[in-house]
């Protein structure tokens, strides 16, 4: 009698169901092969210091939930380190030899077994019975064995959470590399067809713009050729976007101030900003370690953040830049109020030629992403939805 | 003394596009420059030997002896001529613009940043 409940225990730790559902008909088990009313599981929080409640078998009303620190036969149990069986009276005031517990009203016997092994504590595992009962040393083994089992169980629970834990961290970098390793193919084979397209395309633009010239203002030839010398422009700054992908060409590495760098690229933006009434609240950095970066292309990442965030805000709001030097990072911030992204579409903002814009080429922030990497440095987003974005950029702050 | 003034600058444009040279002639000779073109950069070595520019805007990018050959040997036989290299890409800026060229232009069907360029240049001498 009793043993069979001890192949239950070891299937504990060989089933792909949740822990906490295997628990639940555990407890069931245990008190019915074992002939209690109740058997409770209690999972350990070692950083509040608490008992749960995670499993039980019997009604749930006559069990305490939560053992605080000190409190009640679980943590007595902990203190003595070792079981503790308690005979009371099955009309008592919920205390046992001074110790106050709750889940004893009503019942005349319980047991009180730790769930731990040399490393800690993980939980409780409590029975009690109404009828006042002798639980005899080997019922009493096999207590400690299951509760030595029940340890094991949840130890490899918590081994398996982190091995799934590092899988999707893994899983995240190589998506991350996959996307980076995009990114440099498409601005390879990019960087090859701008090139081609780019020379038709001036001849086209600019003989465009010379037969617009021969013809009077209002003639209709002339607004055809107006268009074509305007949709020409637009493949322009498309190659040029694309062109800049493949920035492993003449990349000029110098120690640069991004305070100085960021106030510069800011400034040519100042009179647009006054325009569309765009107020400007700079928290930068005077004295700032240096970053090791190429200035133009650093200027560029700010100017497509700011363009991005002059966009969000056609009627104006405040744009806040700040700058600062955490730990080996240094920090730019630029937030605006312009509403905030999409969650839907968040994900793909940094992806090459996505854009909800109509005439957007969707390169901006793809290209701020490669310039950001190619500095060893990182670009976050967080969204505040209804309210307005802010841009993250982390560079490797040169060591002194 | 008046005869010199009146003459217009000569200069050489070198691009291996038909669509180009048209374009750049056109639109050069309209702002008064006397514009010769080359479709090589042989060609361009043998008319630089027959006549003197002023100035010369180079294409890189060309089959044959591309512009930065180009401009290699026109630095060691005339090293006073300036160089306007023009070229799709901007990137060559750092590898190649600061050393031996006078200029770099990125280009685009807009001739405004290469017209300001040469005026820049023929201005200052
Ligand atoms: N500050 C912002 N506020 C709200 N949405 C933004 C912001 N910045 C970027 N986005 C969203 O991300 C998309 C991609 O931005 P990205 O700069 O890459 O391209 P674009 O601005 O659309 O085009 P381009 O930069 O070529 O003008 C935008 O179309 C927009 O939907
Ligand atoms: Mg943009
Ligand atoms: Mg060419």
């Amino acid at each position: 009698m009793g043993y069979e409940i001890l192949e239950k225990v070891i299937e504990l730790t060989d089933s792909s169901e949740a822990l906490e559902k295997r628990f639940d008909s555990l407890a069931k088990s245990i008190s019915q092969s074992l002939s209690f009313d109740q058997c409770a599981i209690y999972l350990f929080d070692e950083e509040r210091k608490i008992f749960s409640l995670s499993a039980a078998d019997g009604d749930r009303n006559d069990l305490v939930h939560t053992y605080h620190d000190g409190e009640g036969l679980p943590w007595s149990a902990i203190k003595k380190n070792r079981p503790i069986i308690a005979n009371i009276s099955d009309v008592n005031d919920g205390r046992w030899r001074g110790i106050k517990d709750n889940g004893l009203l009503g019942f005349a016997t319980a047991a009180v077994y730790p769930i731990k092994d040399d490393t800690g504590n993980y939980g409780m595992l409590y029975l009690k019975s109404r009828k006042k009962k002798i639980v005899p040393l080997r019922k009493r083994k096999l207590l400690s064995v299951i509760s030595l089992q029940i340890g094991m169980a949840i130890k490899t629970n918590e081994c398996i959470l982190n091995l799934t834990s590092v899988n999707t961290k893994m899983r995240d970098m190589q998506a991350r590399l996959i996307h980076a390793e995009k990114l440099l193919a498409l601005g390879e084979m990019a960087a090859t067809l701008a090139h081609e397209i780019k020379n038709p395309l001036m001849s086209i633009g600019g003989f465009a713009k010379r037969l617009s010239q021969q013809f009077t203002k209002d003639a209709p030839e002339r607004m055809y050729a107006d268009m074509i010398v305007k949709e020409s422009k637009r493949v322009e700054k498309l190659l040029h976007g694309i062109l800049n992908f493949s920035t492993n060409k003449g990349f000029d590495l110098k120690d640069e101030n991004i305070s100085s760098l960021i106030d510069d690229t800011l400034a040519l933006f100042e009179d647009e900003f006054k325009r569309i009434n765009i107020k400007i609240v700079k928290e930068l950095k005077g004295n700032i370690t240096a970053v090791k970066a190429d200035a133009e292309q650093l200027r560029l990442v700010f100017t497509n953040l700011f363009t991005n965030a002059m966009q969000a805000m056609e009627n104006g709001g405040i744009l806040t830049v700040k700058t600062d030097c955490v730990e080996k990072w240094i920090t730019a911030e630029v937030t605006d109020t312009g509403g905030g992204i999409e969650p839907s579409i968040i994900g793909n903002i940094f992806n090459p030629f996505f854009t909800t814009k109509a005439e957007g080429t969707g390169l901006g922030l793809a290209i701020a992403h490669t310039i950001v990497a190619n500095h060893k440095g990182m670009i976050e987003v967080m969204n505040d939805i209804g309210k307005g974005v802010t841009f993250l950029v982390k560079l490797p702050a040169l060591v002194q | 003394m008046m005869k010199k003034q009146i003459m217009k600058e000569k200069i050489l444009v070198v691009d291996d596009e038909e669509g180009i040279r048209l374009l750049y002639k056109e639109e050069l000779e309209e702002e008064g420059l006397d514009v010769h073109i080359a479709a090589s950069g042989e060609e361009a070595l043998k008319k630089l030997e027959k006549d003197k520019y002023s100035l010369i805007v180079l294409d890189i990018k060309m089959p044959g002896i591309d512009g930065i050959e180009v401009l290699r040997r026109i630095k060691e036989k005339w090293k006073s001529l300036p160089v306007i290299l023009c070229t799709a890409y901007h990137h060559y800026k750092q590898d190649f613009g600061t050393w031996a060229s006078d200029a770099y232009v990125v280009k685009s069907s807009d001739l405004k940043e290469l017209k300001d360029t040469i005026k820049g240049i023929l201005g200052s001498r």
